[in-house]
């Protein structure tokens, strides 16, 4: 097995922009799944992946407060009777592509994903957001899973610090 | 391990039993932590989609953990065994080898066990897998594969002939749509504009009515369109998913273009989709060979995964159990030598002459008992030798006191071996015999040529308490004269011979010279005073008889010749009869010497009193008197030291009445101790006459022992005998030969007296 089950890198920083009671999530990665994964992808191991953004005020006195969260995942697994990728949301809704890097597609970029805003953003409190694209590795059939051993693969991770104008306090 | 100071001895002990507890507690915790983990981890490794499997990896990790915990434990455990084996610590190695032995009784069947499972375990894993049925599902998934590609080419191509026919009738007519869909057996036939939105639909549910658009779950992807529209037609499957839900019926999408008549548009196609149900039996059993074929798949692909999680599991578990065995064996082997190391320390202990008390250990067991023996018989010999050293102690004890009784008594006595050799020699022995006895010891007693005498009187005698004569002859005792070579006169000896039990012999002998020679001074006072007594008596009637004959009988006799024979004759009789009597009187003077009365008196006013006595012999030069001025007074009585002196002055004037150049020397000294006080006055006197001879000189002051041709012999008797009265002790010595005398001529240089008085009158008498 290969050193790194998938690459994933953010491609530039998450875009965040203030929509009324919601924040909305942009954001661009550049997938490749290993060798590996593939080919367990090909055997007929389902893959689970999960995007997760978590927004928290920081407080140096307890721990952070949330002020939005929210988790996307797919799940891609592949048939082999129609030679077609499946990936389907946590929703339900499922699609079907010939090709893996058409499936990955969905998975790779979003446009506006929505996080409903617990509380409303103060300017004086300062926020950072945590924003991470991983595969579920608890997923896995439990032979790979100790194969892997603790090369969990969590990848795609960004931290980073909001600008007020981000949350729309600031014009 | 064992307490080695003793004075810990009370508190290192319940130490070491709460460090013991602690290891036991705490080894027993890790055993059955790490069987449960053994337990689990199996149970994990063979149900597939257990609970465990969830746990698998965090399980393994403890695993991990807990065996390299043990491990370290293993190794300190080991690390320390060997270090104590390096440096010799008592018991280390009688330990390492038991750990050594119960480590291998544990680890043999251990590893026997794990290479057979690993075996099994590789070998069952690899019986899952086979090529014939991988092969088969190959084919089977293919099979399906192909049939549903050959249907969804089919209807392509029939689709492609439809859209054909429809381009030809040119018009879109529900008709020619129905009439395709009864063609085809479709479910729904649909003429769709350039993005999808629907022209036309007909279906079997029996509407022929033109829907102006498809429900959204509907909706055609505009891949398939765009597809289509460059090769003509093409067609997929759609519904077909695992997702198990029975209702779910699979169906082939066929889109086909409407060839263009006319101007071509690009942008403005019109595509003919057609809906055909698959069979569902077809369906089934493609999905089922697809789900096998994954199933089949996946287990090829986790085979590494699996066999990595059995064997690793097996090998945690061995690892687990060698480690727990191996401590256990550390533990046991501990246990079970420590009554050994102890036995064994307590052993040397006792070679090193240590018999203090030996722990014991508590345990009901072989060796606990051993071990209390063990400690018991030290015990007891501790006692013993207590009990010998006091026994050596008071024999040491007695032994010194005979040897102060032996220095301390007078009589000398000599110890001799069987062999005849002197064993042991006591102070009065050498100061008796005057010979250098004690370097005598080891050496039969003729090893000196003084001694030959007496060795050749003693050995017959003892030969004699050998032979065993007979009860009452346990010893024998004899009085003899030995003569020495260094003494002057024979020693008188009592000798007395014994057998010692261990067959030493005893030689006890005194010095009775003295006694002796007192007792003939005492048997001589005593004959001179019968003799004087017997005698003395018819002497006065002879006398008195031989004048009367005479003066009767020399007036009858007329011949002048035959009265002066008678006169003469008479004259013999009367003055022979008178120096009788004066030996009778001197005889008598020596027994009968009164008691003295001693008194203050000035020594050399006496000596010079008697001096006047001898006017013609200081005149001539002969007497000498030579007196120390202010001489301390003396406790004595005058008569008797003037007859003292009068006799010594006499027997040196005596000694020296032939010699031309005879002299007597008087003189008085008087001796002083350390601090200047007087110790005692000598009155010496000296003249240069013969000397005495060898044998008189011991016995010189016994009566009747004379080198005079003159003389009783009584005078040195009787100054003696006043000697004795004032506690003066008397000494006689021949003076060595004057140098400027031929020493041919005489055997010395005279002879000397000398008289010591250490009775001192008390000063306040002096003054008197």
């Amino acid at each position: 097995m290969g050193a790194a089950w998938a690459q994933a890198v953010l491609d530039g920083p998450v875009q965040v922009q203030r929509d009324d009671r919601t924040l909305e999530l942009a954001y661009n990665f550049k997938l490749e799944l290993s060798r590996a994964l593939s080919d367990a992808l090909q055997r007929g191991v389902p893959l689970h992946f999960v995007v997760e953004a978590r927004v928290r005020r920081v407080r140096w006195y307890w721990r952070d407060a949330t002020l939005a969260e929210g988790q996307r995942s797919w799940r891609l697994s592949y048939q082999p009777l129609t030679r077609q990728y499946r990936v389907a949301a946590t929703g339900g809704l499922s699609q079907s592509f010939d090709s893996l890097d058409d499936a990955l597609g969905l998975i790779r970029r979003a446009g506006r994903w929505p996080l409903d805003l617990r509380e409303e953003p103060a300017l004086d409190a300062q926020y950072e957001m945590d924003f991470s694209l991983r595969l579920d590795v608890s997923q896995l059939p439990g032979p790979v899973q100790i194969g892997l051993g603790s090369r969990a693969a969590l990848e795609g991770t960004q931290t980073r610090r909001l600008h007020p104008m981000e949350l729309g306090l600031a014009s | 391990m064992t307490p080695q100071v003793p004075d810990q001895a009370e508190p290192a002990p319940a130490r070491n039993t709460a460090v013991r507890w602690a290891w036991m507690v705490s080894l027993l915790a890790v055993a059955t932590a790490s069987g449960a983990l053994a337990f689990l981890l199996s149970i994990g490794a063979t149900t597939p989609q257990g609970f465990f499997e969830r746990h698998q990896a965090w399980l393994y990790w403890v695993n991990l953990g807990v065996g390299v915990l043990l491990g370290l434990v293993v190794l300190v455990a080991a690390v320390r065994l060997m270090v104590r084996v390096r440096r010799g610590r008592f018991g280390a190695q009688l330990l390492g080898r038991l750990a050594l032995v119960l480590a291998a009784v544990s680890l043999l069947p251990g590893l026997l066990i794990y290479t057979v499972s690993y075996a099994f375990v590789n070998r069952s894993i690899e019986s899952w897998f086979d090529e014939r049925l991988a092969s088969a599902l190959e084919a089977g998934l293919n099979l399906g594969r192909v049939t549903l590609d050959s249907r969804v080419q089919e209807l392509a191509a029939q689709a492609r002939i439809g859209a054909q026919r429809v381009a030809d009738e040119g018009s879109s007519s529900a008709l020619t749509l129905e009439r395709l869909r009864e063609q085809w057996l479709a479910e729904r036939v649909a003429l769709l504009g350039p993005n999808g939105q629907v022209l036309a639909e007909v279906s079997d549910l029996g509407d022929t009515t033109v829907r102006p658009s498809l429900e959204q779950a509907q909706r055609v992807d505009l891949a398939l369109l765009r597809r289509a529209a460059r090769d003509g037609s093409t067609g997929r499957i759609e519904g077909l998913e695992d997702d198990g839900d029975p209702q779910r019926v699979a169906r082939i999408v066929a889109v086909a273009v409407l060839p263009s008549t006319g101007l071509k548009l690009t942008g403005d196609e019109r595509y003919l989709l057609v809906l055909q149900p698959l069979p569902s039996s077809l369906t089934a059993n493609a999905l089922a060979v697809q789900t096998a074929s994954l199933e089949y798949q996946r287990r090829v692909y986790e085979r590494d995964g699996l066999r990595r999680m059995y064997l690793g599991t097996l090998t945690l578990v061995l690892v687990l159990a060698v480690f727990v065995a191996l401590l256990l064996a550390i533990q046991l082997g501990n246990a079970l030598a420590k009554p050994l190391v102890l036995l064994a320390d307590g052993m040397r202990q006792v070679a090193g002459g240590d018999l203090t008390r030996k722990p014991v250990m508590a345990s009901r067991d072989e060796l606990g008992g051993l071990t209390r023996a063990f400690a018991d018989m030290t015990d007891q010999l501790g006692q013993a030798r207590e009990q010998a050293q006091a026994s050596m102690a008071a024999l040491e004890q007695a032994r010194a006191r005979l040897q102060t009784l032996l220095d301390n008594l007078t009589a000398g006595v000599i110890v001799f071996d069987r062999e005849q050799r002197v064993a042991s020699v006591n102070a009065s022995a050498t100061r008796i015999l005057r010979q250098p006895l004690a370097g005598l010891v080891g050496a039969p007693l003729d090893h000196l040529p003084a001694l030959v005498g007496l060795h050749e009187l003693i050995w017959p005698r003892f030969a004699t308490l050998s032979e065993g004569a007979g009860p009452g002859m346990e010893h024998w005792q004899l009085a003899q004269d030995l003569p020495l070579p260094n003494h002057p006169a024979p020693l008188t000896l009592l000798l007395r011979g014994a057998e010692l039990p261990d067959g030493q012999w005893l030689l006890v002998f005194d010095d009775i010279s003295e006694l002796v020679s007192a007792q003939r001074t005492e048997a001589w006072g005593e004959v001179a005073r019968r003799l004087a007594h017997e005698i003395k008596n018819p002497l006065t009637p002879i006398q008195l008889s031989a004048e009367r004959l005479e003066h009767r009988l020399a007036a009858k006799l007329a011949e002048d010749s035959d009265r002066a024979m008678l006169t003469r004759c008479v004259g013999t009789i009367v003055n022979q009869v008178q120096a009788m009597k004066q030996l009778v009187n001197e005889f008598r003077d020596y027994a009968r010497l009164p008691a003295a009365r001693l008194a203050p008196l000035d020594l050399n006013a006496l000596v010079q009193e008697v001096m006047t006595l001898y006017p013609d012999a200081i005149e001539q030069g002969r007497l000498l008197p030579q007196l120390e001025s202010g001489l301390s007074w003396i406790q004595g009585d005058a008569s008797q030291l003037r007859q003292v002196i009068h006799n010594l002055v006499q027997n040196g004037l005596d000694a020296v009445s032939d010699r031309p150049d005879g002299r007597v020397v008087v003189d008085t000294k008087q001796s002083r101790n350390d601090d200047g006080s007087v110790r005692a006055v000598r009155l010496t006197l000296t003249d240069n006459g013969p000397g005495f001879a060898d044998q008189v000189l011991s016995r010189a002051f016994e009566p009747y022992i004379t080198t005079k041709t003159k003389g009783t012999g009584l005078g040195l008797a009787v100054v003696k005998k006043i000697a004795d009265e004032h506690a003066a002790s008397i000494r006689l010595s021949n003076l060595p030969p004057a140098p400027e005398q031929p020493a041919s001529t005489t055997v010395s240089g005279g002879a000397r007296v000398s008289l010591t008085f250490s009775q001192l009158a008390p000063t306040g008498a002096v003054l008197l």
